[in-house]
């Protein structure tokens, strides 16, 4: 069972990589070859190579291959080496013999106009910028090493896009491999949180972070506040309007259910300027 | 930054003798057609490949060294060979993407 | 090293594989470029009398120059590739210049044509001017600089084991071997 060994890892504090291969997708400005319907595969190394017996020798399973080499052999070499995926660079295009070899195998492929440093460093800063998330969180998970972190953004005034963000984290969460009733609670805070942002507030970001001890949450939004933070935690407390209610949101239950589910929820609010949420599930 | 600072910065084992250069750029890979196609004089040239040719490549393409990534094992007949030619071979034992990673990180970037 | 109005670059770049084909019947060697996505070798046919045996597929790229200044295009496909004299035959023409023009702190770099046709019909010197010239200028360094000539000056292709600037042995499974074989053997 892949998922329970990932779980196992996490929790003795092994640093793994998971990033999906849509976050390459982006942060090469790659072309998708193969494998559009599973770019939401994740990975957990990079191997930048052109030499096929090196790959072979070691690279780690569920890696990509950064190379230059466009040629089947690259392609088949990565699936041997139980890779997920392949990033063709600087502008290669392997021909349809690897493309079908890629979509029979339930490989990735992408091709990147870029470099190979320059997509070495665009992954490497997507991760950077994760590690330097971690530091805005609070204290305890300062020096715990980051599994995942990623960045969401949800828009007010839209009750349509409620639960997108939350419906992704979950899916993640679920690839992470982490029990189904942690992920629920997970799930519910979230949604709760994203609610109250599609009704209280213009946007918010939503930072995920997964260390090897703790799921957090942050919600970030720049909203009106919270006048009376003990008070908003009294369930059935709510300045929700008619409108919302008759959607049947607003009911006053958003943050008591939030606390109720969450490990540990601070709560920072400033009337006019915001309010941000912290939600750790300790693992 | 020249290949000196870049080594006082970064722990590089230097494997031939090379008089200092200025570095501009790094070019990543392990097949001479694309270093001769695509690298830049004064690039860092990262590889795998340690075979002979790397060095009259190297020089073709006049990069400013050539960083032997995932502690391969240099020949003594490249190490001669480039100290011949004046070019520098240097070796990290960091597979090529975690040394990208340092490179960037003390401000080298791309050509 | 000659002074001139022009300003190099690489254009018009394709990646493909350089084919190496024997005919053990004749002992002749063919060479072609190919831009395949997946090289067979061991590929054999027959074309009249011969018997084609694919021997080697060297990953290489072509290229054409064009001057920044003037436009002009210089076609460079019948160019097979570039390879390094390591001086390995005694009293070779081509290894007697090689040492004098690393006594000049030049590195000579070979030019080799496809085959058969270019056993007859040289790379005119003209455009390895014109190579000489690109690989010169485009070298910010003092260090040294460099020579093409042509392959032609090399006393026994046969026997000759100069180092190509191809890829051979990306494809493989093992690790490359330390020697390569020569390639007119």
């Amino acid at each position: 069972m892949v998922e329970s060994t990932n779980l196992e890892q996490i929790k003795i504090g092994k640093l793994r990589l998971i990033m999906l291969m849509k976050n390459i997708k982006q942060a090469l400005e790659a072309s998708v070859i193969a494998g559009e319907e599973i770019l939401d595969t994740s990975f957990e190394h990079v191997y930048a190579s052109d030499l096929m017996s090196d790959v072979l020798a070691f690279g780690k399973p569920n890696s990509i291959l950064l190379t230059g080499l466009a040629t089947q052999q690259a392609v088949i070499s990565a699936h041997m080496a139980e890779f997920k995926g392949v990033v063709f660079v600087r502008g290669k295009l392997p021909k349809d013999g690897s493309r079908n070899f890629a979509i029979n195998h339930q490989l990735v492929l992408l091709s990147s106009s870029m470099d190979m440093y320059d997509a070495c460093i665009k992954i490497d800063s997507a991760l950077h910028k994760r590690t330097k998330i971690k530091t805005t969180g609070s204290k305890e998970s300062r020096n715990e090493e980051m599994v995942l972190c990623q960045e969401f953004e949800i828009l007010g005034d839209d009750f349509t896009s409620a639960g997108v963000v939350s419906t992704e984290i979950k899916s993640i969460l679920k690839k992470i491999g982490f029990d189904p009733k942690l992920i629920r609670r997970v799930a519910i805070s979230t949604y709760e949180a994203e609610l109250n942002v599609v009704m209280h507030a213009n946007r918010a970001k939503v930072i995920l972070s997964v260390t090897p001890y703790c799921i957090e949450v942050i919600v970030d939004d720049a909203g009106k506040g919270i006048p009376d933070i003990d008070l908003a935690l009294q369930a059935g407390y709510t300045t929700a309007t008619d409108e919302m209610r008759a959607m049947g949101f607003g009911s006053g239950m958003g943050l008591p259910n939030i606390k109720k589910n969450t490990d540990q929820l601070q709560i920072q609010s400033e009337v006019g300027k915001g309010t941000r949420l912290e939600c750790k599930f300790f693992i | 930054m020249t290949l000196e600072q870049l080594c006082n910065k970064i722990d590089l084992k230097k494997m031939s003798q090379f008089t200092d250069k200025e570095i501009n750029g790094v070019f990543v890979s392990d097949m001479i057609s694309d270093v001769m196609a695509g690298a830049k004089s004064g690039n860092l040239w990262l590889t795998v490949q340690t075979h002979k040719s790397i060095v009259p490549a190297a020089n073709l393409v006049d990069v400013s060294a050539v960083i032997i990534t995932s502690g391969k094992q240099v020949p003594p007949e490249t190490i001669e060979l480039a100290s011949k030619h004046d070019i520098a071979i240097l070796s990290t034992d960091l597979p090529t993407f975690e040394i990208v990673g340092k490179l960037y990180a003390i401000g080298i970037q791309d050509s | 090293m000659s002074q001139n109005n022009h300003e190099w670059e690489m254009t018009n770049i394709q990646f493909g594989f350089i084919v190496y084909e024997k005919c053990y019947q004749t002992n002749e060697l063919r060479t072609f470029f190919s831009i395949e996505d997946n090289p067979i070798l061991g590929d054999r046919y027959r074309e009249g009398r011969k018997h084609w045996t694919r021997m080697e597929n060297a990953q290489s790229f072509r290229f054409d120059l064009k001057c920044k200044k003037t436009g002009e295009l210089v076609k460079f496909n019948d160019l097979m590739g570039l390879m390094y004299c390591t001086g390995c035959l005694p009293d070779c023409e081509l290894d007697k210049l090689r040492l004098q023009y690393e006594a000049a702190n030049t590195m000579v770099i070979v030019a080799f044509g496809f085959f058969p046709e270019s056993l007859e019909k040289h790379i005119p010197p003209k455009k390895l001017g014109i190579l000489t010239d690109y690989f010169n200028q485009r070298r910010n360094s003092r260090r040294s600089r460099i020579k093409v000539l042509p392959f032609n000056l090399i006393k026994d292709l046969s026997k000759c084991r100069g180092e190509f600037l191809h890829d051979v042995n990306m494809l493989t499974k093992e690790p490359p071997a330390p020697r390569r074989k020569p390639l007119f053997e």
